[in-house]
């Protein structure tokens, strides 16, 4: 049987990890979409379908991947469970593929169906619920859509899940205790750092800036006037690319490689 | 089956635990490791099994590198850390889902074993006590039959009994293809079990014989009246005299009190070695 990957061994495995603690796994993928249609349901009351859609969306999958993501490798919580988990005889590879399964491909795969049938459902009641003779009725009837799985606001919350996902399966590796928490704190100090830095960078070159995004513009007000600095097409393409594929990728490749590292 | 040579860790590396350390140790034999708490004797199991990973130096078990954590290599080794892991799952369900990565595991020895050490299926492995888990880990690894078995402080949690138990199902499933690597500091819990004793301090190898060798060495005697402080290697007041640990020199044979041994060893070092790795 080879040492790297066996079929055999990593079905035996993905059974164990599912049977073995299903609360962190079918329990929190249920969780997740029990909360997930509550929220579409008390935010379409309070702000409208539209925006239910969105935000529903967006926490779902990029909160709740980011969520699920820390409960994948969750046995190092205690030096029993990760003592056992890393001297189990199936290989890191495999260990890391069955949490990105978990995490990468099958809540992301569940949330999208368990979405797509509740927003079926929504934009269907509403357009039942509306009145046939009012002269708004096609007006009202096509403002509201099935929210569109391939559309731009649905590949910006792919690309969301991407990272938040990636982060939280790396961080879940180097913060034993509680690595949502820990891992959570970390990304926003990171981005509070970069932000500031980015910040303080930009008024130190130009003064009076008005905002500053990093590796993407910055925004400067100089008495009434306003201007913009974008980044050089090249080098946006390149934060583009970087931002969506590579970082992403490395996220999700490293517990790989700290897996087959991993001292504990 | 174990080779260590010059092996050195230390979980900082301007700090080392263990320093050039070598050790060879051959299957067929029960190993008692014993050491204070904090001499390094879990993190020596530790690298056994490739949890961690040692600072420099050379360390095969059962030919394999352990850091590596091949799952060949796992088949042949069973570490049980003092705190057991049980998920939520029945003896059954247990059994069912760890078992196949094991292909020596046994079923039947398995529910022996469970029956000697008085484990029932009652539900859940999460609701049984400290105790029950940690005999039913040691049940399931003993039947695993990997070639070696690495245990930590196994006796912890367990009640008279059970350590009497324990003991016996050590020696009775303990066959000459295989090692089982006891630590622990509660060393009474190791008499009559081991034959071969390991004792470190401080992350120094203090000794690594036998008992038989200790035997040949070594007396462990009650007198009357304290002997010349220089054949002494350990004393201590007894009701009636004293217990000591002299270096053997008429080769009369007295039965290895660990616990003697082992003060004998780490408040004497230099003499300890002195008589053991004499030529």
């Amino acid at each position: 049987m080879s040492e790297i990957f066996s079929i055999k061994r990593f079905w035996l495995l993905f059974k164990k990890v599912i049977a073995e603690r299903p609360t962190q796994t079918l329990g929190v993928t249920a969780l997740l979409l029990v909360l997930s249609f509550i929220l579409y349901a008390a935010a379409k009351m309070l702000i409208g379908i539209g925006p239910a859609q969105n935000l529903t969306f967006i926490w779902g999958l990029a909160g709740g991947g980011f969520f699920i993501s820390s409960y994948v490798f969750g046995y190092f919580s205690t030096n029993a469970g990760g003592s056992s988990y890393l001297t189990l005889p199936a290989s890191f590879l495999e260990k890391w593929l069955c949490g990105f399964l978990i995490a990468g491909i099958l809540y992301p795969l569940i949330f999208l169906l368990f979405y797509h049938g509740i927003d079926v459902a929504f934009v269907a009641a509403f357009h039942h619920g509306l009145d046939k003779t009012s002269i708004f009725y096609k007006q009202q009837y096509e403002s509201v859509y099935n929210f569109d799985l391939n559309g731009i606001v649905a590949w910006k919350v792919y690309a969301l899940f991407l990272k938040l996902g990636g982060l939280m399966l790396t961080g879940s590796l180097y913060f034993n205790k509680i690595p949502f928490i820990k891992t959570g704190l970390a990304v926003c100090a990171l981005v509070l750092i970069i932000f500031s830095l980015n910040w303080l960078i930009a008024d130190g070159l130009f003064g009076h800036v008005n905002d500053a995004i990093p590796y993407d513009h910055v925004t400067l007000s100089i008495g009434k006037e306003t201007g913009t600095l974008i980044l050089p097409i090249k080098l946006e393409n390149f934060f583009h690319i970087a931002f969506a594929f590579i970082i992403p990728s490395i996220l999700w490749f490293l517990p790989l490689l700290r897996l087959k590292e991993k001292e504990f | 089956m174990i080779e260590i040579k010059n092996l050195s860790f230390g979980y900082k590396k301007r700090k080392l635990l263990y320093r050039n350390l070598n050790l060879q140790l051959a299957a067929g034999s029960i190993y008692g490791l014993l050491g204070k708490n904090g001499a390094g004797k879990s993190t020596l199991l530790k690298n056994f099994i490739g949890l961690l990973f040692p600072t420099q130096g050379e360390l095969l078990v059962n030919g394999f590198v352990p850091k590596k954590r091949l799952p060949s290599f796992l088949q042949t080794i069973y570490f049980i850390p003092e705190e057991v892991y049980v998920p939520s799952l029945t003896i059954n369900g247990y059994k069912k889902l760890f078992a196949p990565f094991y292909p020596m595991f046994n079923e039947d020895q398995f529910h022996d074993y469970l029956e000697l050490l008085d484990v029932h299926d009652k539900g859940k492995l999460k609701t049984f006590s400290f105790g029950q888990q940690k005999k039913f880990i040691i049940a399931f690894a003993l039947a695993c039959n990997t070639k070696i078995l690495l245990l930590d402080e196994p006796t912890n949690g367990l009640d008279i009994p059970s350590k009497i138990k324990f003991r016996k199902l050590i020696s009775s499933v303990f066959t000459e293809d295989k090692m089982i690597f006891i630590s622990t500091h509660q060393i009474r819990d190791l008499d009559n079990l081991i034959d071969n004793v390991i004792i470190v301090d401080n992350g120094r190898l203090l000794l690594q014989a036998s008992i038989a060798e200790i035997e040949k060495r070594l007396s462990f005697k009650m007198v009357d009246q304290m002997p010349d402080e220089s054949d002494v290697l350990y004393a201590d007041s007894a009701l009636r005299g004293y217990s000591v640990v002299m270096q053997n020199k008429t080769g009369e044979e007295s039965k290895v009190n660990l616990e003697y041994l082992f003060n004998a060893v780490t408040g004497n070092p230099a003499k300890a070695k002195s008589i053991f790795y004499k030529n």
